[in-house]
C-alpha cells in the first residue's frame, strides 16, 4: 500500500487563538482569545426522551463523560420528581468520587506538574509527563497510572460501563454492588487516599520549597480578584456531588447561595462581538467589563474557587491540607491563579478520602437502590461540580419526558471571562517593549490559563490528539509581527 | 496474537464518529475471539489504558488537513505524528508520548499500532450521521481494517 505523507493540524479551527495587538512602543494593546465552539447540541436534544440525556450529553465532552452523565441523572430526578433511595445517592457519589481521583491526577501530572518539576522556561521537549517521570521517578509513574486504573475499575464496576457509565436512572441506579466489589473499593480508596499524600508531598517538595516557584505563584500577574463559585453541603463544605452553590466575593464575604432551580436569578451571559463564546457573569452585580475586583460580576469556578467559597473540607487529611494551602498563602480568599493545582490536590485527596468513607458505609452494598418515579415529567435542573468548574443542566419537556428544551453551564463556561482576563494580564506584564517574544516568555503565558484546563471545543481525542493553540502577535499598524503555534503543523 | 480494534471519536459529532462506525461495522464481520471491537471517546492517558496488554491495535479516528477530500482514508503509523510528540499539549498528552510513556514504565505494549483516518468535513455540528462524502468511504475503511487483520493471521 502506498505511504501517504500527510499533514494533519487537527480541525481546521478547532485551535485556541490568543491574537495580542501591540501599541508603537512595542507593549500590549489589546488580546482577544477565540475558540472554537460545537454547535447546535440544543437543537440536537429537542424531541429526544430525557431519559437518554444522561447518555448523549456524556458524548458532549470527551474529558469528563462522568460529570454529565451525574448531573444529567440528578436533572432527571428533578423532572421526574422523585427523591432517589439513600444507596443509590451513596453509590452515585461513590463513582464520582473515583472520577475525580482519576481526572485530578491526570491534569496534574500530565499539565500542572511539567511546568514546576522542568521549570517554566525548560525546552518543551523536556516540559511534558514524560521529564516529569525521568526526574521524579519511575515509582511514581507507575503510581500515576495505578491510581487511574484502579479508580477506572471502580468507574466501570459501579457505573456499568468503563468511561461513559450507564448506571443512572431518575430516582436511583441501575446496579447494586456485593460485598467483594465493595471490598475491592475500599482497597483502592485506601491506596487513593496515600497516592492523595504522596501527590501533595510531591507539590510541597517541588513547589513550595523552591522560593522562585512560591514567588511565582504569589507574584501580581498570576493574581485575579474575581467571585468564587462552587457547591457546598450543608455545613458550608466542598461537595462536588450535592448541595447548594455558594458565591463568594475577592473580599471573603458571601454573595449568595443558592439552590439550583434558583440559578437563573443569579447568573447571566454577556454576548461580546469577537466570538461565538458568552461569558456568563453575577446577575447581582452586573456586568462591568473584564475587569475584576468586587464590583465586577466576573465571578470563577475552578479547584481554587471551589475552596474559596466553601469553609473548608468534610473529610480530615484533606481539612489540614485545606488549612496548610491558607496558611502558607496568607489567609482566604486567595486569588493566585497558580494556586489552583494546589486547590487541586487538595480535592484529590477529599475525593479519595470520601471513596474511601462510602466504601465503609454500611448501606452502600444495600440493593434498595431505585425510587420508581410516578410523576408527570416537566422541569428539571441539576447541579454538580465538575472537575473544572460548576455544572448546571437544565430540562424542560412535555407531560411525556420529550425534551422541549435543553440549557447547559459547562464547567469551563463559567470561567471563559475569568481565563481571558488570565492570558491578558500575562501577556501584558510579559511583552514589554525591548523584550524578545521567546518560547518561554509564550509558556509564561500559557500557565495563565493552564491551571482552568479550558475543556474549550473537547475535541481532545483528535488526532494528533492535542489541542493546538496559536498565539498571533500584531503590531500598531495591524501588521503580523510573529506567530507562535504549537500542535499545529 | 491478540489483536483490538478501536474506534476513536465522538458518536454524537457528525463525522467526528466515523472511527467509532467503521468499527461497530467491522465488529458485525468479525467472529474472531482474539479480535476486541472497542471504541472511545477519550485520549492520551486513556487511550494508553485502553492499548496496554494487546500485541497489535488498529486505530480508526476521524481527521482533518490541510488539502484533504472529505472522505479521503490515510493509512498511517504513530511515527508520522512524532512532529508533535515533543510540544506539550495544553490539554492531554498525545498518542507518541503516551506510547513512549507506556514503553517508559514497562507497560506490555503493542508491538504493531496502525492508524486508518478518515478525512472529516464537519466536526462541529452534533448529529448522528456523518456527512455523505465521509460516509460513502466507511465500507472502504471496513475493508482496510479486515485486511490488517487477515494479515495478522499469516504470522
Amino acid at each position: 500500500m502506498k505511504r501517504i505523507t500527510i499533514d494533519p493540524i487537527t480541525r481546521l479551527e478547532g485551535h485556541g487563538k490568543i491574537t495580542i495587538f501591540l501599541q508603537d512602543d512595542g507593549s500590549v494593546a489589546n488580546v482577544y482569545f477565540q475558540v472554537p465552539e460545537l454547535r447546535g447540541f440544543e437543537k440536537f436534544s429537542e424531541g429526544r426522551p430525557a431519559e437518554d440525556m444522561p447518555q448523549i450529553t456524556q458524548r458532549i465532552c470527551g474529558v469528563c463523560p462522568e460529570a454529565h452523565h451525574i448531573a444529567a441523572t440528578k436533572a432527571l430526578d428533578d423532572l421526574f420528581h422523585v427523591e432517589p433511595t439513600s444507596t443509590a445517592k451513596k453509590l452515585r457519589e461513590l463513582l464520582y468520587s473515583a472520577f475525580f481521583v482519576t481526572d485530578h491526577t491526570t491534569h496534574f501530572y500530565i499539565l500542572g506538574a511539567p511546568d514546576f518539576v522542568m521549570g517554566p522556561d525548560a525546552p518543551p521537549a523536556e516540559r511534558n509527563i514524560l521529564g516529569v517521570i525521568a526526574k521524579v521517578g519511575l515509582e511514581l509513574g507507575g503510581a500515576v497510572i495505578n491510581t487511574r486504573k484502579q479508580n477506572h475499575w471502580i468507574i466501570q464496576t459501579v457505573g456499568g460501563r468503563p468511561i461513559h457509565p450507564c448506571f443512572g436512572l431518575p430516582g436511583g441506579v441501575s446496579r447494586a454492588i456485593n460485598e467483594e466489589e465493595r471490598a475491592q473499593i475500599e482497597e483502592i480508596a485506601k491506596q487513593s487516599v496515600e497516592f492523595g499524600n504522596l501527590s501533595l508531598k510531591v507539590f510541597d517538595d517541588v513547589v513550595l520549597k523552591n522560593k522562585e516557584y512560591l514567588d511565582m505563584v504569589l507574584s501580581d500577574t498570576y493574581t485575579q480578584k474575581s467571585y468564587n463559585m462552587g457547591l457546598v453541603d450543608e455545613n458550608n463544605k466542598v461537595n462536588f456531588y450535592d448541595g447548594k452553590v455558594r458565591v463568594v466575593g475577592p473580599d471573603g464575604k458571601e454573595l449568595c447561595k443558592y439552590a439550583p432551580r434558583e440559578y437563573l436569578e443569579h447568573i447571566a451571559e454577556r454576548v461580546e462581538p469577537w466570538t461565538y463564546l458568552k461569558f456568563p457573569y453575577l446577575k447581582k452585580v452586573g456586568w462591568k467589563g473584564f475587569v475584576d475586583g468586587k464590583d465586577s460580576g466576573v465571578y470563577r469556578a475552578t479547584p481554587l474557587s471551589r475552596l474559596n467559597a466553601a469553609d473548608g473540607m468534610a473529610t480530615p487529611l484533606a481539612q489540614e491540607a485545606y488549612d496548610k494551602m491558607y496558611s502558607t498563602l496568607g489567609g482566604k480568599p486567595a486569588n493566585f491563579t497558580l494556586a489552583t493545582h494546589w486547590a487541586r490536590l487538595v480535592e484529590l485527596l477529599y475525593a479519595a478520602e470520601r471513596l474511601l468513607e462510602l466504601s465503609k458505609d454500611p448501606e452502600i452494598t444495600s440493593t434498595d437502590i431505585r425510587n420508581i418515579p410516578t410523576a408527570k415529567p416537566d422541569e428539571g435542573v441539576a447541579i454538580v461540580e465538575a472537575p473544572r468548574g460548576t455544572l448546571t443542566h437544565h430540562y424542560i419537556t412535555d407531560e411525556r419526558g420529550v425534551i422541549k428544551k435543553c440549557n447547559l453551564i459547562v464547567g469551563t463556561t463559567n470561567n471563559y471571562a475569568p481565563l481571558f482576563m488570565s492570558i491578558k494580564k500575562a501577556a501584558e506584564d510579559f511583552i514589554k517593549p525591548g523584550v524578545e517574544i521567546t518560547e518561554g516568555l509564550l509558556n509564561r503565558i500559557e500557565m495563565a490559563w493552564r491551571p482552568y484546563d479550558p475543556c474549550l471545543s473537547c475535541a481532545t481525542h483528535a488526532l494528533p490528539g492535542q489541542l493546538p493553540l496559536e498565539v498571533t502577535i500584531y503590531n500598531a499598524q495591524g501588521q503580523e509581527l510573529q506567530k507562535l503555534s504549537r500542535g499545529i503543523s | 496474537m491478540k489483536t483490538l480494534v478501536l474506534g476513536l471519536g465522538n458518536p454524537i459529532l457528525s463525522d467526528d464518529g466515523a472511527g467509532i462506525r467503521v468499527a461497530q461495522e467491522v465488529e458485525k464481520k468479525l467472529d474472531d475471539p482474539q479480535v476486541t471491537v472497542s471504541e472511545t471517546s477519550v485520549a492520551g492517558l486513556s487511550l494508553l489504558d485502553s492499548i496496554v496488554g494487546y500485541d497489535k491495535v488498529i486505530i480508526i479516528d476521524a481527521i482533518q488537513t490541510k488539502k484533504g477530500k472529505a472522505g479521503q482514508i490515510y493509512r498511517m503509523k504513530p511515527e508520522d505524528f512524532s512532529f508533535a510528540k515533543h510540544l506539550s499539549s495544553p490539554h492531554q498528552i498525545n498518542l507518541v508520548t503516551a506510547l513512549e510513556l507506556g514503553k517508559m514504565l514497562n507497560l506490555v505494549m503493542p508491538q504493531e499500532i496502525t492508524i486508518l483516518a478518515l478525512e472529516a468535513k464537519d466536526v462541529s455540528n452534533f448529529s448522528e450521521r456523518c456527512t455523505p462524502e465521509v460516509e460513502r468511504s466507511i465500507p472502504e475503511a471496513v475493508k482496510m481494517v479486515l485486511e490488517e487483520l487477515k494479515c495478522q493471521t499469516s504470522f
